[in-house]
């Protein structure tokens, strides 16, 4: 036979080979069996002992890898028969879930305990990957009812705990008080964005930024920010599970947003961080999350104020959405490395240590009996995000429950706020969108 | 294996029995076969195990309804290539990718053939704009991609702060799915070009003179001599640079994934894929199926361009 393996067939394998995905690297599913819910049983475990080394994934949120060494080095001197190894697991929350989502398919090299953002932990759930804490909680005497009632309520669904809050965040509104005090504005805050776009013009013509506000930048989890401005209208992106992100109030919160880009022509939105946008002095507002108020404030060359969300016509407070990461244990691990983990996230957790985690990154103490007194003295903007604690509202469950829909909305916000989109047109698309991942990604696995 | 054996005297002349054949195969070859096997099966093997065996597998699951983490799946069928072909989002994502491709095969090889044009001409300096140009080639995608977000951002970018200087406001490259994707695609394309160039050159510098010299004195001036001579003779070249750029550039995902996370305007098949199973939908067969068509597409184009376009080019 003769064989000519020239630059025809070279070129030919090379076109074959290139087409292979990753994916199939991973190991795959069994067949045959529902892809339906998880639920898993409560876990005994009496008589299990803890694992001598466990891996802890963080994406470090916040800049706290310096702090969680910190802890774990406490940890150690208090359990020093469990080594926790600190795993970067990502660099974002989008990564982390790439890694645990790619390790439950591989079925291998799950940690002990991973940190779960707030879109993220409920797939866990649907999926099995994550274990009820209820059995832990109550073995290991973790103080729940310390913790932020709100921030724990976060991870409860069907009457069971699936993770204890960790990095915890809101949005705040960032002001630039050398500008407010230019335009001769008070001192804080607007209470409604009316109130704002009052005094937007003002801040434009006096401060020289090119926007008296910008909006958080979409890629960004606009999703999330968002929803202050649907609620302060009297809208959502859904009613439990009812899609409701074209109802009239929706639809006229996103117009009047639209409006403030291209007819009032005063606010524009961030291409890739808004807080660093508000650090560089591009605008005289923003929002973005209280994990960014550390590195504002090092950064901006001016006096930076904060304060709650404002509202709308319709609703002025309870207009704050929760958001950040939480801390999980994988079922894919035995028990004792379940336990060992337990015990650390219960460690991770005290007051004093939430304290700490809250100093270095600017995220919220989740306990109520952490003291703060040194961190206020040092940050007291930490306290406007604490006190605004007592007005947030659970977010809604088509961005934090359905897989995807935060870029979908992030893809419907674009639309609207950089091509001058037709709002309820771009809302009932979106409205589709939303319902097809909730009736083929969600509906089949909740239990009914 | 070669043509020599098949082709040999003895095997022709017909008198030879094809025990005596495989006995004088052995005989002449043995050595040379272990060698190749030694040499061929470990690279062989690697390609089995990490390109066949994961495109084999990657087909399997395109069939299944399968949530990327869940341990179950559901045996679906061509239910997954209905539901792609069939969604609003496929003719987004099979023309964002053609023009993708169309646009920086096209424009890495036109300018990569006029910089390799400009660096075949004897004057000073031109050993370092040969290292300038194929240098962002060799860069990772990443950090170029960081680079040029920083370069095209609105807000504080080099671009915006010259657009600002003549009074203009700079446009939302990143925002904007339309302008995305042709931030994506300069970017891309400034990559890459360096590469056509150093190809091309490498071609023009083997045209054989004589024959440009014989034009010459024929009367052809600069312009005819590379539309008549050059360009067909470069055939080759082209036709090699048209197949590995395609290749390329509809696997192209470090810049995509860096510069427009969202995928909004530039979500391409391989970004789709990769969108799908891992950015946010975790729909794991669904994205395989779109693997598989990607694949599919793929092979379709090296086929047709092996089988009609190098009809057209001119071995020297």
């Amino acid at each position: 036979m003769a064989i000519n393996l020239g630059r025809r067939h070279f070129l030919g394998l090379a076109g074959a080979g290139a087409g292979a995905a990753a994916l199939a690297a991973c190991g795959g599913p069994t067949t045959g069996g529902g892809t339906g819910a998880s639920g898993a049983a409560d876990i005994d475990f009496s008589g299990v002992k803890p694992a001598s080394s466990i891996d802890f994934w963080t994406n470090h949120p916040g800049k706290s890898q310096d702090v969680e060494k910190a802890i774990i080095e406490k940890f150690q001197a208090k359990f020093p028969d469990i080594k926790v190894n600190l795993i970067t697991a990502g660099a974002n929350y989008e990564e982390i879930a790439q890694k645990f989502q790619t390790s439950q398919a591989a079925k291998s090299a799950l940690p002990g305990l991973v940190v779960l953002s707030d879109v993220w932990w409920f797939r866990y759930y649907t999926n099995g990957n994550i274990i009820p804490l209820d059995n832990l909680i109550k073995q290991l005497d973790i103080k729940v009812d310390d913790f932020q009632k709100s921030l724990v309520a976060d991870y409860k669904y069907a009457d069971k705990q699936w993770a204890l809050p960790y990095g915890r965040s809101t949005p705040l509104f960032y002001y630039n008080k050398d500008h407010f005090k230019a335009a001769g504005l008070p001192d804080r805050a607007p209470k409604t964005w009316q109130e704002f776009a009052e005094w937007a013009p003002k801040l434009k013509a006096s401060s020289g930024a090119q926007y008296a506000y910008i909006y958080p930048a979409l890629a960004g989890y606009a999703g999330w920010t968002l929803q202050n401005n649907l609620w302060g209208w009297g809208g959502s992106w859904s009613n439990e599970w009812t899609i409701n992100c074209d109802s009239p109030e929706s639809v006229e919160a996103l117009q009047w947003a639209q409006d403030s880009i291209y007819k009032d022509k005063w606010a524009g939105v961030s291409s890739k961080e808004a807080a660093d946008d508000f650090a560089a002095g591009i605008t005289s507002a923003t929002i973005a999350s209280t994990g960014s108020l550390l590195g504002v404030l090092s950064s901006a060359k001016f006096n930076v104020g904060v304060g709650f969300l404002p509202g709308g016509p319709k609703k002025e407070t309870g207009v704050c959405p929760t958001g950040g990461a939480g801390l999980g244990i994988p079922s894919g691990v035995s028990k004792e490395v379940q336990l060992a983990a337990a015990t650390f996230l219960k460690f991770m957790t005290e007051p004093e240590n939430t304290a700490a985690f809250s100093a270095a990154t600017g995220y919220m103490p989740t306990r109520t009996s952490a003291d703060m007194t040194a961190v206020l003295a040092k940050t007291p903007q930490i306290k406007t995000a604490i006190d605004q604690l007592a007005v947030t509202h659970v977010q809604d469950n088509a961005r934090v429950f359905l897989p995807g829909a935060d870029q979908e909305m992030a893809k419907a916000a674009a639309k609207i706020l950089t091509q001058q989109g037709d709002v309820k047109a771009t809302m009932t698309e979106l409205k589709t969108t939303l319902e097809g991942i909730y009736t083929k990604d969600v509906k089949p696995k909740l239990k009914s | 294996m070669t043509r020599q054996l098949t082709d040999s005297p003895v095997a022709t002349a017909g008198t030879v029995t094809r025990d005596q054949r495989r006995g004088r195969w052995s005989a002449r070859t043995r050595r040379d076969f272990i060698v190749f096997l030694a040499l061929a099966l470990p690279n062989l093997a690697l390609i089995a195990v990490f390109t066949y065996l994961p495109l084999i597998n990657n087909i399997y699951y395109s069939t299944l309804d399968w949530t990327l983490g869940s341990a179950s799946a559901t045996v679906v069928g061509f239910d997954n290539y209905i539901n792609f072909f069939t969604s609003a989002d496929a003719p987004k994502v099979l023309g964002t990718t053609a023009f993708f491709t169309v646009i920086t095969v096209g424009g890495s090889m036109v300018l990569g053939l006029l910089v390799a044009l400009a660096l075949n001409s004897k004057v000073r300096g031109t050993t370092f704009a040969r290292s300038a140009v194929f240098a962002p080639y060799v860069l990772s995608g990443v950090g170029v991609g960081l680079v040029w977000l920083f370069i095209f951002d609105p807000g504080y970018g080099v671009l915006s702060w010259l657009l600002r200087g003549i009074g203009q406001q700079s446009p939302q490259w990143i925002n904007d799915p339309q302008l995305s994707l042709v931030m994506v695609i300069t970017v891309y394309i400034w990559k890459n070009l360096g590469y056509c160039a150093v190809v091309y050159l490498a071609g023009l510098q083997s045209l054989p003179q004589d024959v440009m010299e014989a034009a010459s004195l024929d009367g052809a001036n600069g312009f005819r001599r590379f539309i008549s001579m050059s360009v067909p003779l470069l055939s080759p070249t082209t036709f090699f640079l048209l197949i590995t750029t395609m290749l390329s550039s509809l696997q192209a995902f470090d810049l995509i994934r860096i510069m427009t996370p969202l995928g909004n305007g530039t979500s391409t098949l391989i970004y789709e894929a990769y969108m799908q199973a891992f950015g946010a939908f975790n729909r794991a067969g669904y994205s395989a199926s779109i693997s598989v068509v990607l694949f599919a597409i793929l092979l379709v184009i090296t086929v047709l361009q092996v089988r009609f376009v190098e009809r057209k080019v001119h071995y020297s």
